[in-house]
């Protein structure tokens, strides 16, 4: 039988003028070891800003620099765990306001975090229905042009 | 508002469409190989001439105002100058076609005639843009392509006032603005925000969409020292060149400089960090933000 090792070859490697992932986004500027103390740091930031009931203030800092690309696997599960908790502690009368007084980019960055944990039932504490309360507030505030801007953005958190 | 004027021309999609200078002829494409012109008689348009030779679907035309020279492009990967002559056994006036040698493996997807309608830009498929100029010694038109760094379709193109510079938008997420300065066709351009020495092919800018979509259309303002482009992640993005240089640290305040004669505010001042007071002309902000609902400005 002929050989079909041919098909193996990774012809991509051949053109020159290929496109790769990592041109298409500015990649994540710091190291994995860095983002991930980082995340850690903000963890507890965010648990001493819950405790004294600044919720909007642990938001911003979370969405703030939020880690994405490839490389940062563990900084981005810290951070989502630390999201969530923020999420999952909020009353539901309390969102409104709080997505109000967020940035446009902020706002962009909670919808993918909204959407990764829809992707990911049962990971963690977090309840569909607190993600569904969230999404549906930050629709309302944000518009659709937000889901818009998350679903094509490729730099992933 | 006054209510839009509807006319309904086919009941077929039409792919692109170009008016004449005075509005009474326009030149439309009924998503097909062919360019059909209308002229217009009260509220009605009729059918006065055929545009066919392109093989493929046109995807863009343009009308020059002043030399009343119409262009096509298509998928068949060539582009078409259209001239009204006489013809010489009538006498009558028909549009003669010229080939361009675009020098392009893929479909043409926009093409617009230059400010002083001595050259035009063709977008293509093929990663390059086509800088067509008339060459008179071999009276045909010949084209320079614009290659780096674009890495994808280019969807639009737009002139800068001076003829030289090109704004393009691209399927790479990428808006640029470009060089597009023929020796024999331009005289040397004078200095603009976007840069002083501009050979052909300068990339004076290169400004990413925000959250990384199609930038399907690009313009420069009427004074050319701005950009604004739209893409396919829900925003749009209006760039100023020289911006970045003005304030060197956090802005600290803003305040309304200046109102115009409607009472909106037309410049706004700030002050930084860096103890720069800077003096802002906001109007082609303001023009886009009133109509904006959920969209998102940088």
């Amino acid at each position: 039988m002929a050989s079909t090792a041919f098909r193996k070859i990774d012809i991509d490697a051949y053109d020159e003028e290929v496109l790769i992932e990592s041109e298409l986004y500015d990649p994540y500027p710091y190291d994995p070891a860095t983002a991930l103390s980082a995340a850690k740091q903000k963890q507890s930031a965010v648990r001493s800003s819950l405790s004294k009931g600044d919720t909007a203030g642990a938001l911003t800092a979370v969405l703030e620099d939020a880690p994405y690309g490839p490389d940062v696997e563990e900084a981005k599960m810290v951070t989502l765990q630390t999201l969530f908790n923020i999420l999952s502690s909020t009353k539901a009368t309390d969102i409104p306001p709080i997505v109000k007084s967020l940035s446009t980019d902020a706002q962009d960055s909670l919808m993918k975090y909204i959407y990764k944990g829809m992707a990911m039932p049962g990971w963690g504490d977090v309840s569909g229905s607190v993600l569904l309360t969230w999404h549906e507030k930050l629709t309302e505030v944000a518009g659709t042009g937000c889901i818009v801007r998350v679903m094509t953005d490729r730099k992933t958190v | 508002m006054s209510a839009p004027e509807v006319f309904s021309l086919a009941q077929v999609p039409l792919t692109a469409h170009a008016f004449n200078a005075d509005r009474q002829q326009v030149a439309v494409s009924l998503n097909s190989n062919d360019a059909q012109i209308y002229t217009r008689s009260g509220s009605d348009w009729n059918l006065t001439e055929t545009l066919s030779e392109h093989d493929k679907l046109i995807t863009s035309i343009d009308w020059a105002p002043n030399t009343n020279r119409i262009v096509t492009a298509s998928q068949d990967r060539n582009a078409y100058v259209w001239q009204q002559v006489q013809d010489p056994n009538t006498g009558k006036l028909i549009w003669k076609p010229s080939l361009v040698l675009l020098r392009i493996n893929r479909a043409a997807t926009y093409v617009r005639w230059s400010p002083l309608e001595d050259k035009f830009a063709v977008a293509s498929g093929a990663r390059a843009i086509a800088i067509c100029s008339f060459d008179p010694e071999n009276d045909w038109w010949v084209s320079k392509l614009l290659k780096k760094p674009i890495r994808s379709t280019v969807l639009s193109i737009d002139w800068h006032p001076n003829n030289v510079l090109l704004a393009a938008g691209s399927a790479d997420m990428k808006a640029r603005v470009f060089s597009a300065y023929i020796k024999d066709v331009d005289k040397r351009p004078s200095p603009t925000i976007w840069g002083e020495k501009l050979p052909f092919n300068t990339i004076c800018g290169e400004y990413s969409s925000p959250s990384g979509g199609w930038v399907h259309s690009v313009a420069f303002s009427p004074s050319g020292d701005v950009l604004a482009f739209a893409s396919h992640d829900s925003a749009i993005t209006i760039v100023y060149p020289a911006a970045p240089a003005v304030h060197q640290n956090t802005i600290t305040s803003v305040r309304p400089y200046e109102y115009g004669p409607n009472g909106n505010v037309t410049k706004v001042s700030t002050t930084g960090v860096d103890g720069k007071l800077v003096v802002w002309s906001v109007n082609p902000v303001g023009s886009v933000t009133s109509k904006l609902g959920g969209m998102h400005l940088r």
